[in-house]
């Protein structure tokens, strides 16, 4: 009787009942409490939801087949791992500086990866549909799985690199790092509708392939086999998080029409918000790779301007929405954009976990290349003096701190559309204090919601009020975790010399 | 607009004047000069003289440009107001307040 029953039991559903079943069917109807109580956060922030149930399943998972799916592509990940470890693949990067790109990707990127899993946990909880509350959960999950396998994978260069060591404590307390920190504080303290359009929309879905990509072609193309194997392995669940982001999206549109004015104001202000971080990438791909994959130009055009706004916009049209408010402010000035931000890190990295250097002549002449309307006449000379100073046993260093952007966290250091030799400057009053922008679209996002932005942690001013371990530069280092060799100067830098030691005895030119 | 929240949203500005004490927040950018990337920002003094500020915050600073010239110094503005600022007045004399921008040239 027992077998019988058991047997009946094993046979298999179809696999739309089945995921009925395990997914929607689990879901009740309150009796105890109202469903106001029960979903506190799904009203206040003015956005209406008719029909729960319109929520379109876009993968059917279950949570058996996810995890089967996911297990499987951890295992091909460390197989990879194990065997750049036993090879001695630190040995065999283009050179010990494109781990600057590494270091920035472990620093700002892994830690947002969690933070992430934090507040999709949440959203799983929060959100009133069962099916938007189980994708919430596995994205909830595969942003916990891509923060592990990043430090594992990540890990290996921590034995022979400096800069890695204490990436988590830099997250929350080193100032290029607040950038990151910043914009994912912003949107966890949002509301759970303006969580999604910030992440799962302006961020997994308009921006992806401009914050995330990068970092894996960077590192296909530099020897990394680690990182790239990492890329692909969380490229699916990327793909997934995506039509989450657009399903989100097309789902609240299609709810009530007051809707359409209020995610139209966070696709505004979290476009902008997630392209000004895009900047760190920018700086990344122009400066940090020996072996440069693609210009951020480059990039921007192919899979911002054609992609997003050439395919994605004229659908969202539909709904009656536009493109991002600032956008032709992105796009005016992406043959800045990578050299202002280098610049920022290259007078600051005394206080950075990397290391910076002046580009060579054959760098510089593949970013005159690329970028022919700016950089031999606005870039070229400065890194020609810093050449020359440098020649003579120099190396500027900006003996200070920067004035901060209110919003965005970056120094003030992005140049007018206008005119690449004025800085834009921006401010605002409010409550009798003034309030520094760098731009018309982090200005804008402040006026928006001043109450919040007073708020603030910025880095600078908190060193000037003594709450990062002193106001001396050693004291700030210490509390940052920077340890020496970790900043500064790429030449001459424990990395460069390590490498060139290990190098030392091939035959045929040193690296 | 104001922010959305279940609760009265209201919390004090982390960078407020009466943070700083008797100090206050002041920026100077040299204008034009692309080898710093942005403006600096010190604490200092509201009532440090402007010839103190420049000798003791602003020159130090300037001088990570190693061809910084002190006696090229001129054009100061506040904020978008040319201002011509005397030695021995202190900064809250001059108008210069918290987290005011302060702008130099040097040619």
């Amino acid at each position: 009787m027992t077998i019988e029953l058991s047997k009946t039991a094993r046979k298999k559903l179809p696999l739309k009942e089945r995921y009925a079943r395990l997914t929607r069917d689990l879901d009740w109807e309150p009796s105890y409490v109202a469903r106001e109580e029960l979903f506190p956060y799904t009203r206040y922030e003015g956005i209406k939801i008719h029909d729960w149930n319109g929520w379109q399943d876009p993968f059917r998972l279950t949570v058996d087949a996810y995890y089967k799916y996911q297990a499987e592509k951890d295992k091909r990940l460390y197989a990879v791992l194990d065997s750049f470890a036993q090879g001695q693949g630190h040995l065999t990067l283009s050179d010990a500086s494109y781990l600057n790109a590494v270091k920035l990707f472990i620093q700002g990127v892994t830690p947002l990866e969690y933070a992430a899993h934090r507040h999709f946990a949440f959203l799983a909880r929060h959100l009133e549909g069962p099916a938007p509350r189980f994708a919430a959960l596995c994205q909830s999950i595969d942003e916990l799985r891509h923060c592990q396998t990043q430090i594992h994978t990540i890990s290996n260069y921590n034995k022979y690199y400096d800069g890695f060591h204490s990436w988590s404590k830099m997250y929350d307390r080193v100032w290029y790092l607040s950038v990151p920190k910043s914009l994912l504080d912003d949107a966890m303290s949002a509301g759970p509708f303006e969580f999604l359009i910030s992440i799962s929309f302006s961020f997994e879905y308009l921006l992806t392939n401009l914050l995330f990509v990068p970092f894996m072609s960077g590192a296909s193309f530099n020897g990394d086999l680690p990182t790239m194997s990492f890329g692909f392995s969380a490229q699916s669940d990327e793909s997934r998080d995506m039509t989450l982001g657009l399903e989100a999206i097309k789902f609240l549109l299609e709810q009530d029409d007051d809707t359409v004015p209020i995610i139209q104001d966070w696709i505004d202000k979290w476009f902008w918000r997630a392209y000004r971080m895009s900047g760190l990438v920018a700086g990344m791909m122009d400066y940090m790779l020996p072996k440069p994959v693609m210009a951020w130009n480059e990039a921007f055009e192919l899979y911002f301007e054609d992609q997003m706004l050439g395919g994605l916009f004229p659908d969202l049209k539909y709904y009656g929405i536009k493109p991002p408010r600032h956008v032709d402010d992105a796009i005016a000035e992406k043959d800045k954009l990578s050299h202002d931000i280098y610049r920022i890190l290259h007078n600051f990295s005394f206080a950075a976990a990397l290391t910076t250097q002046t580009p060579s002549e054959t760098h510089m002449a593949w970013l005159s290349e690329q970028y022919p309307q700016t950089f031999d006449r606005y870039y070229r000379p400065v890194w020609e003096k810093h050449r020359r100073i440098e020649a003579s046993g120099g190396r500027v260093f900006f003996q200070g701190l920067p004035q901060l952007c209110q919003v965005c966290q970056v120094p003030m250091a992005f140049s007018e559309a206008s005119d690449p030799t004025q800085i834009c400057l921006r401010r605002s009053e409010f409550r009798s204090e003034t309030f520094h922008t760098c731009s018309d679209g982090c200005k804008w996002i402040f006026d928006r919601e001043p109450e919040k932005y007073v708020q603030a942690w910025l880095p600078v001013h908190q060193i000037h009020q003594g709450n990062c371990g002193g106001r001396s530069i050693p004291e700030v280092l210490a509390w940052y975790g920077i340890q020496d060799g970790d900043n500064g100067e790429y030449k001459g830098s424990p990395d460069q010399q390590a490498w060139a030691s290990w190098h030392a005895d091939e035959t045929g030119p040193v690296k | 607009m104001t922010v959305k929240a279940l609760y009265d949203y209201d919390f004090p500005s982390a960078d407020r004047a009466e943070v700083f004490g008797d100090d206050q927040l002041v920026y100077v950018l040299w204008d034009g000069n692309p080898l710093l990337c942005s403006a600096a920002c010190f604490r200092v003094p509201k009532h440090m003289p402007f010839g103190e500020f420049l000798s003791t915050v602003v020159h130090p600073w300037a001088a990570s440009d190693p061809d910084f010239d002190p006696a090229a110094v001129h054009n100061w503005r506040l904020f978008d107001e040319a201002i011509d600022p005397e030695a021995d007045r202190s900064l809250a004399e001059l108008g210069v307040g918290h987290k005011a921008l302060l702008l130099f040239s040097t040619h």
